[in-house]
């Protein structure tokens, strides 16, 4: 604790006389910026660095000109001035006070002459300046920015300002864009091995760009060092991208199993086609954004809450509207899927339409609650609150589904039903009451998987189109009839699709996983988890 | 044999389907282009194209009706069958085109030439030549078919699982169609066609002449699939339909059935796809969309499935009723369809045409219930007519 | 009992020897062996589950044993063919519950059935001569449906889709006739004259039928095998098997 004291004392001394040198240096900014005038091009670089030493904020707008060409000296009395076009006649801009000057003819004025090594300076100063900007973030940028482009000019600058940093976050950066600097440095040999250690160690994908450009020109002593480096990084990248692609396809599996837990109900157990069982996803989102709506014109604190709030309606909502299909349609259809499948992919043309017109064509906005925005860092992965959230979500919603059916008596009853509705009904199960609350249940469960949906998917009528097939393909690979089935089904597509992407590109990806699955299916009919056994035939 | 083959096919009212179809290949042709435009009889070119285009559709509900309604087969792939056999026409249009596009170069079609392309690819070679073009019209469509299947029927994946995959099929070519890499125009697909076996295809007579081929094709057709349906092979696809493992044990390769079903039914819907393009004058990835494939399902089924007519009544009477509907309520028109899905499979499961058989059948069975009280009133044997 | 067994594989026409299959780690059939010989009429009995149907499809090819020999005629490999192939082979097969083409008429059932080639071109093209139509009238008035032969065959009460399907099978003109529970739901005059429409098929073929029925199988008067839990219990005549005692624990009851 005394040592942070310490040094934070420290970084505040440093910072204050870096304003006092500042203020000081402001006094002869008019001179030092009328030399550029007269400057001849090659003692630019100089002037440059003299005006970027002072440090002064206002050195920046100046530099940016120069850089810009907007520069001019008034050939009256060799003073220079920021310009800008007005007609014929120039604005003209006191660049050490910042105050306007009137306007001079363009004949009366001389542009400040540039080249590009001299842009070549000016870029690189003001990398410089803006390190020791007062914003933590333009430090960050500007850091970033030195760390992606290393000019071993700004090397002397990188440390001064690393000395003065207190922010942790850009601290690293500075450490990361002096290594890679210093590299393309004339610096002795020791503190480049020390660098290229350095480099090795982060994550950093700017180092191994560096590394690789430096391979080429190194000293043959260094060579054996970069090397090293190279592979390291290069392994610890491989290990991140796998795990980022592992995440990325448990990220997607989760909302595949979403998509397709509801359906490993109504399909998978009952044996429905259900083809609306995607508007049933979109009617939960849509449950989610009239929560909101609600919450946002009457009650703005409950915001946080609104997704706890919508789950239950979602369920509710959507658990009616199936229990009212169930009843209404799918009852009288039992034992005829083709037909079953045809009556729902009308009523979820039905139900998209009705949503279209009741809440227009366009995507709706859903809002993320504050402990749903955001991502945090976890080794080299960037892990974003929302996709955390939906895969613990859509494990939460798996596990309980699984209780339901194998702890509960109105589980038994189902798995009764769906396996002999005879036998079943001869013990007293009133089978019609257990389909219609099973179809309802499966349909709840859509709405439950709508919310989370509406967390990161377009909120419009399509909306469950887009996952009908999925859904359908992960229930088939996975297995009929197997909640564990469409848990793996829908992790190992996934991940696979996430896998394949970056060698096929999106869109081929998904194709090639659509083939995958169909070929799979040719060889295993059944799915993953087969049901085996004369049952299956009857 | 084939001769005979074919005559089988003749009852009352294929006969009548038929001869409506050739007098309106004739007829409506006549209207347009010999009447003047004032004339009570004149039939716009515009509705020329658009009874075309309901000809093809009722042909693909036809060739959907032979694997749905007579093997029990419900392919949610038609569309894709129709979208290929489109394609390959519109290739052949395309290549017609030559130097006529906006960067008027001889070889490339313009989408091409817009992606820096330098060379045609290889798969776009042969289709400046219509022949060529015909022919791949059902071969790829065959081709796909007959490789699906073959994996599909032999595994003997059935019933939804056979549907649920079809649609997964369809659905990767939508996909697959959509991207500019694959070299089919993207997006926006094939359009601005010119020619047709150097005919104007905006010119009134094309557009007739191309009405008459669509009428006249699909005539074609319903001989052929009624021959089919009446043969032992015909019968066979229905046992396949109502017992398929009992036609198994029976001996027949139910595999192979199907296989000849579905791949002539994919020709038969490619064709459908070849005529509908130059008629509507343009196809994109959009024929492909899952939902297209059911629609087809729907027409079949208001027709009546399992019926050789119904397909055709049924195509027309939806697709009719979609151009009223959407021109009067846009907004209601998915309801309506929705609708209709649900009240055809709860209410008219053998559709308009099947309900209608089925009531005039009730009725002779009657008639002749009553005549059968009088003796020795031995009843028509079917085969004997042979 | 395998070498014993195993002398008879030559002369046999249907030979099964240490066949197993399991679902789902419940083992229907357990090391079962089984011979019948050209021209038997072969009856089988056992409790529900003793694996009777399930080795009705390991012969017909529905499905795959784990283990052991399944031969017809002493040298065709059975486990290596599919259905078609095998009812292509002359092994005809009835189901426990009818299974005819309810949308087609009784005579369209029959010539379905008849043994003619059965590929996609030769069915296209298929024309009914005066031989198969004469071969079909025999097996109308053999099931005695003559006068239903226009009918649809949906329209048929239980016991003539029974016979029906019995009608087709000989149409199929098969070596082995498998016959799982004939006489079920039948009333008691349909069940006898069951019993005769058998005997008389199996003067040209031979048959196993399977049955819960006692008094048809006595009826039928021949070598009955009793199977429980996926074995051969015991073999011989009716009067031998429905003395042994463990034929009488585990099916008939005390």
């Amino acid at each position: 604790m005394y040592r942070i004291l310490q040094i934070l004392f420290v970084a505040l001394c440093l910072v204050i006389s870096a304003h006092v040198v500042g203020s000081r240096a402001a006094e002869g900014l008019g001179p030092l910026i009328d030399q550029l005038g007269s400057a001849k091009l090659s003692d630019m670089d100089d002037h440059i660095t003299a005006l970027a030493k002072t440090g002064d904020a206002k050195v920046i707008p100046v530099l940016e000109a120069l850089g810009e060409g907007e520069l001019y000296q008034r050939k009256s009395d060799g003073k220079v001035f920021l310009v800008k076009a007005q007609g014929a006649d120039l604005l003209l801009v006191d660049p050490a006070t910042g105050a306007g000057a009137g306007a001079a003819p363009k004949a009366a004025m001389q542009k400040v002459k540039v080249n590009n090594a001299v842009r070549r300076a000016v870029r690189s100063a003001l990398g410089g300046l803006t390190l020791f900007s007062d914003d933590t973030r333009a430090r960050l940028k500007a850091a970033q920015s030195m760390l992606q482009t290393p000019n071993a000019d700004a090397l002397e600058a990188i440390e001064t300002a690393i000395a003065a940093e207190r922010d942790g976050a850009v601290r690293q950066v500075l450490d990361e864009a002096r290594a890679v600097t210093l590299l393309v440095s004339d610096r002795p040999e020791d503190q480049k091995r020390h660098a290229i250690a350095l480099l090795a160690e982060g994550n950093g994908r700017n180092g191994l760009a560096v590394l690789t450009s430096a391979l080429a020109t190194a000293d043959a002593s260094l060579k054996p060092d970069i090397e090293t480096a190279i592979a390291r990084i290069e392994q610890t990248q491989a290990f991140w991208n796998a795990g980022q692609n592992v995440w990325y396809g448990l990220s997607l599996g989760s909302v595949l199993l979403l998509a397709a837990i509801g359906l490993a109900i109504t399909f998978g157990v009952m044996g429905i086609i259900n083809m609306a069982h995607g508007e049933m996803v979109m009617l939960g989102a849509y449950t989610t954004f009239l929560v909101q709506e609600v919450i946002r014109s009457s009650y703005p604190q409950l915001f946080d809450w609104s997704l706890a709030i919508a789950l239950p309606l979602a369920f509710l909502v959507t658990g009616a509207v199936g229990l009212a299909i169930e009843r209404g349609v799918i009852r009288f259809l039992y034992g005829r899927p083709l037909e079953t499948l045809l009556a729902t992919w009308g009523i979820s043309l039905i139900l998209q339409q009705s949503v279209r017109s009741i809440f227009g064509p366009t995507n709706r906005e859903v809002g993320n609650p504050s402990w749903m925005s955001g991502a945090f860092e976890l080794g080299g992965l960037t892990i974003t609150w929302n996709r955390l959230w939906i895969i613990v979500f859509a494990l939460a919603v798996f596990a309980a589904l699984l209780f339901l059916l194998k702890r509960t008596s109105m589980g038994l009853k189902m798995r009764a039903v769906t396996q002999n509705r005879r036998i079943a009904s001869s013990m007293g199960i009133r089978t019609p009451w257990v389909d219609a609350l099973t179809f309802a249940l499966g349909s709840g469960i859509a709405g439950m998987a709508g919310v989370a949906l509406s967390q990161i998917d377009n909120v419009s009528p399509n909306l469950g189109q887009g996952y009908i097939i999925d859904s359908f393909m992960v229930v088939v690979f996975g297995g009929v009839g197997n909640l564990w089935g469409t848990l793996v089904g829908a992790f190992s597509l996934g991940i696979l699709n996430k896998f394949l992407e970056p060698y096929a590109g999106a869109v081929l990806g998904k194709i090639l996983v659509l083939v995958l699955i169909i070929l799979f299916i040719q060889k295993k009919p059944r799915g993953l988890f087969a049901l085996k056994g004369r049952a299956v035939e009857a | 044999m084939i001769t005979s083959f074919l005559m089988r096919s003749f009852d009352r009212s294929i006969l009548i389907a038929v001869a409506i179809l050739v007098g309106l290949a004739m007829l409506v042709p006549a209207l347009n282009l010999l009447t003047a435009p004032d004339h009570p009889l004149h039939v716009p070119t515009y509705l020329v194209s658009l009874f075309g285009k309901y000809l093809t559709y009722a042909l693909l509900a036809l060739a959907l009706d032979l694997v749905w309604g007579f093997c029990g087969i419900l392919s949610l792939g038609h569309a894709a069958f129709f979208a290929l056999g489109g394609y390959a026409m519109g290739m052949y249009l395309m290549r017609q085109i030559g130097a006529r596009g906006s960067y008027g170069n001889p070889l490339l079609p313009d989408f091409m030439v817009f992606l820096n392309w330098k060379e045609l690819p290889w798969f776009w070679h042969g289709f400046d030549m219509f022949w060529f073009a015909a022919l791949m019209v059902v071969l790829v469509p065959g081709l796909l078919a007959f490789v699906f299947g073959w994996f599909a029927f032999r595994s003997r994946v059935n019933g939804v699982y056979l549907s649920i995959i079809t649609q997964a099929m369809t659905y990767a070519l939508l996909l697959a169609f959509f991207r500019n890499d694959m070299g089919f125009g993207g997006n926006n697909g094939l359009t601005d066609f010119k020619d047709i076996l150097g005919f104007n295809i905006q010119a009134n007579g094309t557009r007739a002449a191309l009405f008459a081929a669509s009428a006249l094709m699909l005539a074609l057709c319903l001989i052929l699939t009624s021959a089919i349906v009446r043969s032992k092979y015909g019968k066979v696809l229905v046992a396949v339909r109502d017992a398929e493992s009992r036609t198994r044990f029976l001996g027949y390769r139910v595999e192979h059935i199907k296989l000849f079903a579905f791949t002539l039914s994919a020709m038969m819907a490619g064709i459908a796809g070849a005529l509908y393009v130059p008629q509507v004058g343009i196809i994109n990835p959009g024929e492909f969309e899952p939902g297209n494939s059911i629609e087809v399902v729907i027409w079949t089924a208001v027709g009546g499935r399992g019926t050789l007519i119904g397909p055709i009544v049924g195509a027309i009477l939806v697709n009719g009723g979609k151009s009223i509907f959407t021109a009067a309520f846009p907004e209601f028109w998915l309801f309506a369809l929705g609708g209709l899905f649900v009240l055809v499979t709860l209410f008219l499961p053998k559709g308009v045409v099947g309900t209608a058989g089925a009531y005039f059948a009730r009725r002779r069975a009657e008639l002749r219930g009553q005549a059968a009280e009088t003796p020795n009133n031995l009843a028509v044997e079917p085969m004997a007519a042979e | 009992m395998n070498q014993t067994i195993g002398q008879t594989k030559p002369t046999s026409l249907l030979y099964l020897d240490g066949v197993s299959v399991s679902f789902d780690g419940f083992k229907a059939l357990n090391a079962l062996s089984f011979v019948v010989e050209p021209g038997e009429l072969r009856a089988i009995i056992g409790p529900n589950g003793a694996g009777k149907t399930t080795m009705m499809d390991i012969i017909t090819g529905k499905t795959r044993p784990d283990e052991g020999q399944v031969f017809f005629k002493g040298e065709i490999d059975l486990t290596k063919r599919d259905e078609a192939e095998i009812a292509s082979l002359g092994i005809g097969r009835k189901f426990q519950k009818p299974t005819v083409f309810e949308s087609h008429t009784v005579w369209d059932n029959l010539e379905l059935a008849l043994n003619r080639k059965r590929g996609v071109f030769s069915t296209l093209f298929y024309r009914l001569t005066a031989e198969d139509r004469a071969r079909i009238e025999e097996i109308l008035a053999t099931i005695r449906m003559s006068p239903r032969r226009d009918d649809l065959a949906a329209n048929l009460s239980h016991g003539q889709k029974q016979w029906l399907e019995i009608g087709m099978l000989l149409a199929q003109e098969p070596e082995l006739l498998l016959v799982d529970e004939p006489v079920a739901g039948m009333t008691d005059a349909e069940t006898a004259e069951t019993a005769i429409l058998l005997k008389e098929i199996a003067k040209s073929r031979s048959v196993v039928v399977v049955e819960h029925d006692m008094g048809f199988i006595r009826e039928l008067g021949v070598k009955v095998t009793c199977l429980a839990e996926g074995a051969v219990l015991a073999e011989g005549s009716i009067d031998f098997v429905s003395s042994d005692p463990k034929v009488i624990e585990n099916y008939l009851g005390r």
